[in-house]
């Protein structure tokens, strides 16, 4: 049987994201991708902590961070990590429909935190804080750009991956896929929850 | 079985820009490496022809400055590192009975990558001057430097760093994966070990660089302030994320060179290595440490006795599992058949002279101490120990061990000799003497000293050393022109070798393995060898192979980001647009297109394994 | 072999199918509750900040240690973790976090002494 083959129910593996070499190992080396990723969110999280209070005569944290608005851009996110991960129980139950689905939900999640985040960004640049106003702002924007950077490769992912696949059902070749997003979009949501705590939480409390 | 019509063999150059092929990978890597040694070489030669006489005035100043960082920055990421990979890619798959690494696509962006960053880099030479803020390109220097060397330096490594990367968790999934039947993590040839815990540094330690560079980049191109003083910013931010960085580096570099140590000492004493279990314990240990040391860069910064101390200790620890590598490479000398090949001349020569850096490392590791020691040439010969002594004699021993393997050809034993003695004494004499030099306070990194001052004879004696090592390349050189013409090839097992790379016919077949071998044991040729079979026992009976097709895309997605390297470097925001546009595309190209791969026919497999030629 | 796969008989057992669809069903439960517990959790933080009623120092430590809670939760609920065949993935991922760990705190601690 070729990998590129649509799956019916009848042979359909218990963990079709596993069930080819090929798949196991892309398993494997994407996790081991996002043990290398923590330590790139964690360095600029250290620059970050190490700066954060070299404001000089720009705003601080304290007076610039809006929660209420941050907390919104949270809970999109946490939200379309839950959608992700039921697109992956779509996926081991062979519902192609019901996975393009709540991937769908995913990626419009994930663009309406991209929004809220950029105009976030444009109001604070109003307020005077700017990538070059300071250390500080150089950290902020750093850090906090690099996962937005990460969202946005996220949506253009998956864009592309639903685009390709749209009907094809659920392959060998594309399941692997599909998990692989769904762990990177979880990813993803890791660092936001400690950006949420370590950058906001912790900004207003200095 | 649906098989696929899609393969077409490609021939000639072609062929090489698309192979994803681990074998012809690794020998590409071997050849870029190599060029890129010859360039750090005659970069320190010139320096030490300034060096030779005082008050020359030769390569002075700027020239100087960029020698010196061009010399380190190339030694370290374009020569060492790719030499590493091309063994890597080469050896390891054949060692594990493996047909190909896990992700063949990957493995040959990640060569691309390397190369174009390599390229990217010393073109600088010819654009505005070379980077000249020193390998380590500490902040401020670095990012108050006017012309646009420091900016070929982040954005060239900052691409052939993504490369590195992108082989790390190759070289790490391809050892979990895909090991043959019976060989288990505690068969694994040293090599191997070696290569998995180097690949395991890579994966944690570069992400630092890259951020590092991402920081010094922003700061240059895009007016950041991260280690500006006057916004707010910290000098130190840099100099920690690069030694946090920068000290696994030493034993991502220093580990494989253990690797190919271990396997050429077993092989010419024709026994079995000594602790086996006890130079894997030691192997994983140093990986660990190799992080938790970083701070011994930076004793002079001022951190204060706490930390120096807290770091010293842990500094001297990483003594205890090399010194037990050591040992264990004696006793399997031990009471061992030794042949003197040239391979075994390198490795016999490493292991004194690794000791005498490895000395001086615990000399530099008392703070205190460190305080004298700091920036003269005592910490140049301390690391050029560890460096050339340790990891370039080790790929001098592998080079000599593996080239039949790799190319077919036995490299020629008496002019290997020559080469050896000529390196080793040439080595010694360059490096020896610069101890001294270093304890009468020279500064490193100083284009001139003034004579009267006791430093000429050292330095004198030290430039003829290193004429020897250049002379010594030269004759490894022309052994290579001379194998490449000679007419017969290599046998399969020309060193009566003990490990699954010396089980196939030469040339290796494109599949590896026409069977994939059942491994029974340690050492598993021997293992079979000593049963009286002579070659492996199969898992599997012959069928089909399934085989990646080769792509011209990981040459072009490199391309594309050499391209937005230049629009960074000269802040032309189309130019970067376009590169990263390009990287994109081939991406977005490699996502939609279909490429599941072609099969070898059973039949082929049959006929090959007939005529002999797997 | 492209495919390493064990699917060629042409039908699954009738009661393995049920055991497979009981055990996603358990899933999909855990997905949900641990979904709730991070809102939970993200709210707890944020009015833990938010109503400034609790002392900074502690509070710092209290949503710190409210983000390393959720965080398992995505890791080993949602993630999979917690499932077979992932030994490898925590090592990784273990790893990584102890460098990220080292890595944090010197960025912190070690830049600004004297």
């Amino acid at each position: 049987m070729n990998a590129g083959e649509r799956l019916t129910d009848a042979n359909f593996p218990a963990h079709p994201e596993k069930a080819t070499l090929e798949g196991k190992n892309k398993f494997l080396g994407f996790w081991l991708f996002l043990g290398g990723e923590t330590v790139l969110f964690a360095t600029l999280f250290g620059t970050y902590l190490g700066l954060r209070k070299m404001h000089l005569d720009g705003p601080s944290g304290e007076e610039l961070f809006s929660l209420p608005l941050v907390f919104l851009a949270t809970m999109l996110l946490l939200t379309s990590s839950l959608t992700s991960v039921y697109a992956v129980l779509s996926l081991k139950q062979n519902k192609v429909r019901s996975l393009q689905g709540w991937f769908i939900v995913t990626l419009l999640l994930g663009l309406g935190f991209l929004g809220l985040e950029i105009y976030e960004f444009i109001h604070y640049v109003h307020e005077g804080h700017t990538f070059t106003s300071s250390a500080f702002g150089s950290a902020f924007y750093s850090l906090v750009g690099f996962h937005g950077a990460h969202v946005l490769f996220g949506i253009l992912w998956i864009s592309t991956l639903l685009a390709r696949n749209w009907n094809r059902g659920i392959t060998l070749a594309n399941a692997p896929k599909y998990y692989l997003f769904a762990l990177y979009w979880h990813f993803v949501d890791v660092v936001w929850v400690f950006i949420f705590t370590v950058v906001y939480l912790m900004g207003k409390v200095g | 079985m649906a098989t696929h019509e899609s393969h077409k063999k490609r021939s000639g150059l072609m062929d090489w820009l698309t192979t994803v092929d681990h074998k012809k990978i690794g020998i590409l890597y071997l050849l870029a490496g190599g060029f890129f040694f010859l360039i750090g070489g005659l970069e320190a030669i010139l320096m030490r022809i300034q060096l030779m006489e005082p008050d020359s005035k030769i390569f002075t100043g700027e020239l100087y400055n960029q020698l010196l960082t061009m010399h380190g920055t190339t030694m370290i990421f374009l020569a060492a590192m790719p030499i590493i990979f091309g063994f890597m890619n080469a050896i390891l798959p054949l060692q594990i009975g493996a047909r190909d690494v896990a992700f063949p696509y990957v493995n040959a962006v990640g060569f691309w990558l390397f190369f174009f960053g390599g390229l990217l880099l010393n073109l600088s030479w010819f654009l505005g001057g070379a980077p000249e803020a020193g390998w380590t390109a500490y902040a401020p220097l670095s990012t108050v430097a006017e012309d646009t060397g420091v900016d070929f330096y982040v954005l060239g490594l900052q691409i052939a760093g993504a490369g590195t990367l992108a082989g790390g968790i190759n070289f790490l999934v391809t050892v979990i994966n895909m090991r043959a039947p019976g060989m288990t993590f505690m068969r694994m040839p040293l090599f191997t070990w070696a290569s998995f815990v180097t690949s395991g540094l890579i994966l944690f330690a570069f992400p630092a660089l890259t951020v590092g560079f991402f920081l010094l980049m922003f700061e240059r191109v895009f007016d950041a302030n991260f280690f500006n003083p006057d916004m707010g910013g910290n000098v130190l931010i840099w100099e920690h994320i690069f030694w946090i960085f920068g000290h696994p580096e030493v034993y991502i570099l220093i580990l494989p060179a253990f690797g190919i140590i271990s396997e050429v000492v077993s092989t010419f004493s024709s026994k079995r290595l000594f602790g086996y279990s006890a130079m894997v314990f030691a192997t994983v240990l140093i990986g660990f440490l190799g992080f938790m040391v970083w701070v011994h860069h930076m004793f002079t910064v001022g951190l204060g006795p706490v930390a120096n101390s807290i770091f010293a200790v842990a500094t001297m620890a990483i003594a205890i599992p090399t010194g037990v590598k050591i040992f264990n490479w004696i006793f399997t000398m031990w009471g061992g058949q030794i042949r003197f090949t040239t391979a075994m001349l390198f490795a016999v020569g490493f292991i004194p002279t690794f000791v005498m850096g490895g000395v001086t490392g615990v000399m530099l590791s008392v703070p205190a101490a460190d305080y004298q020691y700091h920036d003269s040439y005592f910490v140049v010969a301390h690391f050029h120990y560890v460096i050339v002594g340790g990891l370039i004699l080790g790929l001098f021993s592998g080079l000599y061990y593996w080239y039949p393997r790799m190319f077919n050809r036995v490299l020629n034993e008496t002019l290997g000799k020559i080469n050896f003695w000529l390196f080793f004494i040439g080595f010694h004499l360059t490096f020896f003497p610069q101890h001294w030099l270093g304890l009468m306070g020279m500064p490193r990194r100083v284009y001139t000293y003034m004579s009267g001052q006791q430093l000429d004879g050292s330095n004198f004696v030290s430039t003829i050393g290193a004429i020897l090592m250049g002379l010594g390349t030269i004759v490894l050189l022309i052994n290579i022109v001379i194998s490449a013409s000679a007419k017969h090839a290599a046998t399969k097992d020309p060193w009566d070798g003990r490990t699954l790379e010396w089980a196939m016919p030469v040339p290796t077949p494109e599949y590896n393995f026409a069977q994939t071998p059942l491994v029974r044991g340690l050492d598993p040729l021997y293992v079979e060898k000593t049963a009286g079979n002579g070659e492996m026992t199969p898992a599997e009976p012959v069928g089909e192979i399934h085989m990646p097709n080769g792509s011209i895309l990981p040459f072009f997605l490199s391309l594309g980001m050499f391209v937005a390297g230049f629009g960074f470097i000269y802040a032309n925001w189309i130019v970067a647009i376009v590169g990263l546009g390009g990287v994109l595309v081939t991406m977005f190209l490699r996502s939609v297109i279909d490429d599941h791969g072609y099969h070898i026919h059973k039949k082929e497999v049959e006929a090959d394994i007939k005529g002999g030629r797997a | 072999m492209a495919n390493h796969h064990n699917t060629t008989e042409p039908t699954v057992h009738r009661h393995e199918e049920i055991q497979r669809k009981l055990a996603l069903k358990e899933e999909r439960k855990h997905h949900n509750v641990s979904f709730v517990m991070m809102i939970l959790l993200t709210i707890v933080a944020f009015f833990a900040i938010w109503s400034d009623k609790i002392s900074d120092s502690f509070a710092v430590i209290f949503i710190l240690t409210l983000a390393v809670v959720q965080v398992f939760f995505q890791l080993y609920v949602w993630m999979h973790l917690s499932h077979k065949g992932h030994d490898f993935p925590i090592w990784g991922m273990a790893s990584g976090v102890l460098v990220a760990a080292v890595t944090v705190a010197s960025l912190m601690a070690m830049i600004w002494t004297s």
